[in-house]
């Protein structure tokens, strides 16, 4: 008479995609937040570069704040903050903001050491060529300053793809947070916890040969 | 001359507006309902095999949705985020087998009973617990932020047996926990007793814990009482109607409790 | 809009417990670091002087624990361990986890200073009459700390930061401590505001502290 439901079923083929769609949901929150992040922190790391001890003081150390705090922290209270206030963001706008900032203060750091890296000496002799402060500052600065810090930049890019494993702790779905829940459906730990670390390894392992190969190159 | 008056229908509208807009208002605008619902917690709140939300707090906020004639939207969240979305207004309502406690009730609001639990223990098959008093001594786990694992704190406590006690962030865990041996035995409720042993030969059903049974209720905005009103008729209505022992009888089994506290009003 | 009344007095009673789990937080990090040091030394070691099966040993233990989210490896370590019938508890899961990490990046750190002191210098320490192992303790050992002696600091506040993971898997230090807090009360904003704080602070301490040595150790 009675229907009969399963509460607990067994990993099935519809996992696999569910899986997958997570896993695209780790890319796509990680790619958003790195891009408009990686920007911001170009930024502030200029104008940390600039703006000596007047930045320093003011975005200097707001930045240090979120990179003296654990992110898992920094997720929890914004989630909280923001309905406060009269944001009403989902879980994946505030893992979307608050990943970009960690990112931003992270990039702020490589930037400004990328700026330093190039000669000041350089810099004035394109001054000199007549390039004006800003096709000095793109032409000069960015490739070879850039070039400098960007196996920097690749460590930051993977460890926040990595982190951005923490916005499940707000309920977004992404590859973590899937597998947990198909772990307490299907209760079988460790093929399920195989499978995301295997896609994680996937992606971070190739990009961090790249980075290690391009450091060897520029070292030569 | 037309400029002036949509400024003054605009003007006019911005007025009318409610500062503190009420619950109901605000979802019946809307259109959309957000329910905040304990997803692992089975046969009341799981995810079915394609992994979409489903059981008896599920087909509860779809039914409220219903008589509010508007989209019910699932929220999923962990026993210790039920009462904060509520507090901080990102749901409208949890359903979420939430004990009406008074400590509780300093933060949030309650309708009135909607479904009634005992906590019940499940047990690893190697373990050898018939009653309450073979606890002693045995690794005890529980789900954070939940009642059992404050009634149990204040039992462990007088035993001195707090350093066995370990939580966990949700129900599921709890029973991976107990299933894999890392507890002896995980406090949870009777509901889910049945769906858990009937699944993994490794878990017995365990003693049913000493302390009074659970009058959980729908949760809402404390200050909201016109909304809490409107939830305490939509549980009577469930009950009337029917549905109320249709959705037990599907979900838990047959014998449905009697939503009443005797001698007591309520 | 601004409907939330914030109660601080529950969050201020409960100080001194946050306090305390602090200090495990602490003990924690600082655990994790001299397992993780100790083995990254050896790992370093083994993938630079060895062939065969425990070079390759070193090198996926390095590429695992650099590539995957470290509450991946936690849970891991937690469930995923626990299908296979060991089962930690969840101090020793969150130590061995952050040792598992740290041990992988430092390993990588160590490599770099061991491969920027050059071959020459303990050749010519020979020549002077020391023996093999006096060269390496006098000679490469102290370069090699001066190389690693700020990226081990940055990895110990890693260590406190991911420590804040071990509320995901139950464990009581400083994070788990204010959930388990939280969860009582309902207070999750004002509860981990303030816990945010407690770990600027740590953080704080721990730079300064290593700024304090450094001057001292490397007067000359």
């Amino acid at each position: 008479m009675q229907e009969t439901i399963t509460f607990f079923s067994g990993f099935g083929a519809s996992d696999l995609w569910f899986l997958g769609d997570a896993a695209l949901k780790t890319l796509w929150i990680s790619l958003l937040s790195i891009s408009i992040g990686t920007v911001l922190g170009v930024i502030f790391g200029w104008m940390l570069h600039e703006g000596k001890w007047m930045a320093a003081a003011t975005i200097g150390s707001i930045l240090d704040i979120f990179r003296s705090v654990p992110l898992i922290i920094q997720l929890v209270l914004f989630y909280n903050f923001a309905p406060i206030v009269g944001l009403s963001l989902d879980p994946f706008g505030s893992g979307v903001v608050i990943l970009t900032i960690y990112t931003a203060a992270l990039v702020s750091n490589v930037a400004r050491g990328g700026i330093e890296a190039v000669p000041v000496s350089m810099r004035k002799a394109s001054r000199s060529l007549g390039m004006s402060y800003w096709q000095d500052l793109f032409h000069i600065v960015l490739p070879i300053g850039g070039r400098a810090v960007f196996p920097a930049w690749i460590g930051v890019v993977l460890g926040v793809m990595k982190d951005s494993a923490l916005v499940s702790v707000l309920g977004y779905v992404e590859l973590l947070k899937a597998s947990q829940i198909l772990i307490t459906r299907t209760q079988e730990p460790f093929l399920i916890l195989a499978l995301a670390g295997a896609f994680y390894f996937a992606l971070s392992y190739p990009i961090s040969r790249y980075a290690a190969k391009f450091e060897q190159r520029w070292a030569q | 001359m037309k400029k002036t008056i949509t400024c003054l229908l605009s003007a006019a509208l911005l007025a009318t507006t409610p500062v503190k807009a009420d619950t109901l208002d605000n979802v019946v605008d809307r259109g959309e309902l957000r329910c905040g619902v304990v997803l692992d917690f089975p046969p009341i709140g799981y995810r079915d095999a394609n992994n979409n939300p489903a059981g008896f707090d599920v087909d509860y906020c779809n039914d409220l949705a219903k008589a509010l004639e508007v989209e019910a939207k699932i929220i999923p969240v962990t026993w210790s985020e039920r009462l904060p979305i509520i507090a901080t207004g990102r749901a409208d309502v949890v359903f979420g087998a939430t004990s009406d406690s008074l400590a509780r009730a300093r933060t949030v609001g309650f309708s009135i009973p909607y479904a009634i639990y005992f906590a019940q223990g499940v047990v690893n098959s190697k373990v050898e617990i018939n009653s309450f008093e073979d606890m002693r001594g045995k690794r005890v786990a529980a789900a954070i932020g939940t009642v059992p694992e404050q009634e149990w704190l204040k039992i462990a406590k007088e035993w001195g047996e707090e350093h066995l006690y370990q939580s966990y962030q949700s129900e599921n865990e709890v029973f991976l926990a107990v299933a894999q041996g890392k507890a002896d035995i995980g406090i949870t409720t009777n509901t889910a007793v049945k769906p858990i042993t009937s699944q993994f030969k490794t878990l017995n059903a365990g003693p049913r814990m000493p302390w009074t049974a659970d009058y959980t209720s729908i949760v809402g905005k404390r200050t909201d009482v016109t909304w809490l009103n409107y939830l305490n008729l939509f549980v009577t209505h469930q009950v009337r109607s029917g549905r109320y022992d249709e959705l037990w009888g599907k979900y838990v089994g047959n014998n449905v409790p009697e939503l009443r506290i005797p001698g007591v009003m309520y | 809009m601004f409907e939330y009344n914030f109660h601080w007095r529950p969050v201020l009673k409960s100080l001194p417990d946050l306090l305390q789990a602090g200090l495990l937080t602490l003990e924690v990090a600082v655990l994790s670091m001299v397992i993780g040091i100790t083995i990254g030394l050896c790992l370093a070691l083994m993938r630079m002087k060895l062939q065969g099966p425990l070079k390759w040993f070193a090198v996926s233990w390095i590429e695992v624990a650099r590539n995957t989210p470290v509450l991946f490896q936690l849970f891991f370590f937690g469930f995923g361990l626990g299908a296979m019938g060991v089962n930690l508890p969840p101090y020793v899961i969150i130590v061995t986890g952050l040792s598992f990490n740290c041990a992988g990046y430092l390993a990588e750190n160590f490599r770099g200073g061991f491969q920027a002191v050059p071959d020459t210098q303990i050749n010519a320490a020979r020549c002077l009459g020391m023996n093999s192992w006096q060269a390496y303790t006098r000679i490469v050992i102290p370069q090699v700390f001066r190389i690693v002696y700020h990226p081990i600091t940055n990895q110990m506040v890693w260590a406190v930061l991911m420590s804040s993971l071990g509320m995901m898997i139950g464990f009581r230090e400083l994070s788990g401590e204010t959930q388990f807090f939280a969860s009582r009360t309902f207070r999750i904003f004002e509860y981990f505001a303030v816990t945010a704080v407690v770990y600027y602070v740590i953080v704080k301490v721990i730079l300064g502290s290593s700024r304090l040595l450094s001057a001292r150790l490397f007067r000359y």
